[in-house]
């Protein structure tokens, strides 16, 4: 049995959702289904430590709580739980509709580095390292210098970063370019075929490629300054390096191009998948020019919009390419326009057969548009200034992550049968869609109001107000922790197909 | 009219107008061709080619009203407006977890121009109106040679909270100020 299976396998609880016979379709089925079952175990930790936040500060127990779990929630629903569900459903896609392997040396190193550097990062924080998601550098380093966390939590930290970056930005897109355009074709392995000009198959080597692309500066700049935590090679040689400005612009166009990569990835997700749920059958878009328009425009205007970060450091950040960034962030959005009008110009034509998979997958579209309009008007400079650093932008993070990996999970359903021959239980999947998207959207309207008023992100004394919007998120993310849970129970419940 | 547009409440204001049309919409498309009818349509195919226009001209034209008029709220605007002679220069140093300023005292009416650097990490400066609601923030990189800067009119008389908005480590909530305005 291969080792993906046996994992599985001995897994309690999350074991059952993915168990499989051995067939001829292990290659493309087990590693995509250890890594979305991996992810779903991240998900579980990372929703406890969600709630645990509103609970810290509510109760008041402590700014190291709220410090430490915010930075262990925000790390493992970006990384090893949406990250890592994207590159199971990815590559289950690109092997059945390509007709490739989906195990090998990649993907196992993938799933090995994703899943370590996750741990190794864990670690770090426990010892604390309590320095957010988004590292905040120069922060790791005078962390040390001040005494907020040794030197040794640093270096794991760095070096669990480090795995996950590897993981992000060399592996898996490595691995998926090559499934695309090298590796050996099996036709017992191709379940639905797709050429590469499909806009399902066009948002995918988009995706993996600005991940490679806008990721390599930074291994370029993280490499040599983990190299010296090592005692490797001498300060000077990482001078140019540690300078903020340098490491934060770097960070941020990966950042940035990151959330963007994993955008055109799902609107190429839908738009493979929304066709094969019409009610007349015929399995075609309304247009695929326009939807490959769309993704263009999505990848040429998303790339140089990061500016967006750095808006409120105005006049170091030059007018010039603060307008450049307010302008394409608006421009993304035309893209995003189109893509709604394809979605629904091929659902007006072609009917839809209400499956919940479509409906996991239209409620994620629905969210990602909502949050789509919250993340347009921060990047207008002038709201940038009455917004940035408030919990509209923190809210806004989670809410397009939540909303992604609401497609995949709907995409999920829709794989499902294929990976483990079964289906899944239908009504407590729609029970699930239905606690899922309201509890969003009372997450996500609570997050705004918040951020209106003014609320910090990142702030361990929530106080007056705030400390009501923060119960209202204690009380909607109870909710979402619930569709999670009916969400497992659809796929643990499930049945075997009969032939 | 402008001046409530552009502050928060009415960056969410415009928010609500842009997603609520479309929440509207795209339900009763799905609910229809889901639920209602949900077989092929025979809508002509120029009916889906202006439709097409029609809604990339509405998206076109609010984006590009939205930022034309935000130009007047940027801070390159402000600044340029603002009467030069009468502006005070106020020096700012960020440091874990406080803010050294040259000056925390005004009159209603003062234009400030705040000009903050940050000596140690990313930190940010951010000004709270006495009724709660957030006047701007600008973020502190070190290690630049510009400071951050911007100008600032004090319309009423109170205590500003100042915060730091960028997480800058464990006592991040910590990192507070207050300025005073009095009145004329
Ligand atoms: C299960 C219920 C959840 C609750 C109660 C919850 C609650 C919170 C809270 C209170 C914050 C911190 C706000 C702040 O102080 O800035 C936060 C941040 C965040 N959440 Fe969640 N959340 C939940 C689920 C999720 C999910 C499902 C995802 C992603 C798929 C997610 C991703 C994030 C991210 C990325 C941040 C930003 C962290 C940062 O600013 O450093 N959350 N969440
Ligand atoms: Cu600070």
């Amino acid at each position: 049995m291969s080792v993906a299976n046996t994992l599985i396998q001995k897994a309690p609880f999350f074991g059952r959702m993915f168990q499989m016979e051995e067939s001829d379709l292990n290659p493309i089925n087990s590693w995509p289904a250890l890594m979305a079952m991996t992810s779903f175990v991240w998900l579980t930790i990372a929703a406890v430590l969600g709630l645990s936040m509103p609970a810290i500060q509510l109760f008041d127990l402590g700014s190291h709580w709220y410090y430490q779990n915010i930075t262990l929630h925000g790390a493992a629903m970006a990384f090893p739980f949406a990250f890592q569900l994207m590159v199971a459903m990815s590559l289950h896609r690109a092997g059945a509709c390509l007709g490739k392997r989906a195990d090998g040396i990649l993907v196992a190193l993938t799933y090995i580095l994703m899943n370590v550097g996750a741990l190794l990062l864990t670690v770090a924080v426990l010892m604390g390292f309590h320095v957010t998601y988004t590292v905040m550098f120069p922060l790791p380093v005078v962390g040390v210098m001040t005494g907020q966390w040794s030197m040794s939590a640093l270096v794991i930290g760095f070096t669990g970063i480090a795995f996950v970056l590897l993981s992000m930005i060399l592996t898996y897109p490595i691995k998926i370019l090559r499934m695309s355009f090298f590796e050996k074709k099996h036709d017992e392995l191709q379940l639905a075929e797709r050429s590469l000009k499909d806009p399902g198959m066009i948002g995918m080597i988009m995706g993996v490629l600005v991940l490679l692309i806008t990721g390599l500066p930074l291994l370029a700049t993280a490499s040599p300054i983990l190299l010296h935590l090592y005692g490797i090679i001498p300060a000077e040689w990482i001078a140019w390096a540690v300078k903020p400005v340098v490491f934060e612009f770097i960070f941020y166009i990966f950042a940035h191009n990151l959330m963007e990569a994993m955008a055109i990835m799902i609107v190429g997700a839908v738009y493979a998948t929304l066709p094969l749920c019409t009610a007349d059958g015929s399995r075609r878009l309304y247009s695929d020019k326009i939807a490959n328009l769309a993704l263009w425009i999505l990848l040429v205007t998303s790339i140089t919009s990061f500016f967006h970060h750095f808006f409120t450091m105005y006049p170091a950040l030059p007018s010039t390419f603060a307008y450049h960034g307010n302008i394409m962030s608006f421009a993304t959005a035309i893209g995003g326009a189109l893509t709604i009008f394809t979605i629904l110009a091929t659902i007006w034509k072609h009917g839809l057969v209400a499956t919940p998979a479509v409906f996991l997958i239209l409620g994620g579209f629905v969210m990602y548009i909502l949050d789509g309009v919250t993340a347009i008007v921060i990047s207008n400079v002038a709201w940038n200034f009455k917004l940035h650093g408030t919990v509209w932008a923190g809210g806004h993070a989670m809410s397009v992550l939540i909303a992604i990996s609401m497609i995949w999970m709907g995409m999920l359903y829709y794989h499902y049968p294929l990976m483990t021959n079964r289906t899944i239980n239908d009504s407590t999947a729609r029970k699930c869609i239905k606690y899922f998207f309201l509890s969003f959207i009372g997450l996500f309207y609570t997050f705004l109001v918040a951020g209106a008023a003014g609320m910090p992100r990142r702030n361990a004394a929530w106080e007056g107000d705030w400390l009501i919007y923060g119960a209202m998120l204690g009380v909607f993310g109870t909710i979402l922790i619930y569709s999670f849970f009916l969400y497992f129970s659809s796929l643990r419940n499930s049945k075997a197909l009969d032939f | 009219m402008t001046d409530f547009i552009y502050s928060s409440w009415g960056a969410l204001v415009i928010t609500l107008l842009m997603q609520i049309p479309f929440l509207i919409i795209f339900f009763s498309v799905v609910n229809k061709k889901a639920f209602v009818d949900n077989v092929a349509a025979d809508t002509p195919a120029e009916k889906y080619t202006s439709t097409r226009y029609l809604w990339i001209a509405v998206v076109l034209i609010s984006f590009f009203v939205i930022n034309f008029a935000s130009v007047k709220y940027m801070p390159t605007f402000v600044e340029a407006n603002a009467e030069l002679s009468n502006v005070k220069d106020v020096d700012i140093s960020a440091t874990s977890w406080k803010f050294d300023m040259s000056e925390r005292s005004f009159k209603v009416g003062d234009t400030v121009r705040f000009l903050a650097k940050s000596e140690d990490t990313m930190h940010s400066f951010a000004l709270y109106h006495p009724d709660g609601g957030l006047l701007f923030t600008m973020m502190l990189m070190p290690g630049l040679e510009t400071a951050s800067a911007l100008v600032h009119t004090f319309d009423k008389p109170g205590v500003y909270m100042v915060r730091c908005l960028e997480y800058c480590g464990v006592n991040h909530h910590g990192m507070r100020s207050v300025i005073t305005v009095a009145e004329k």
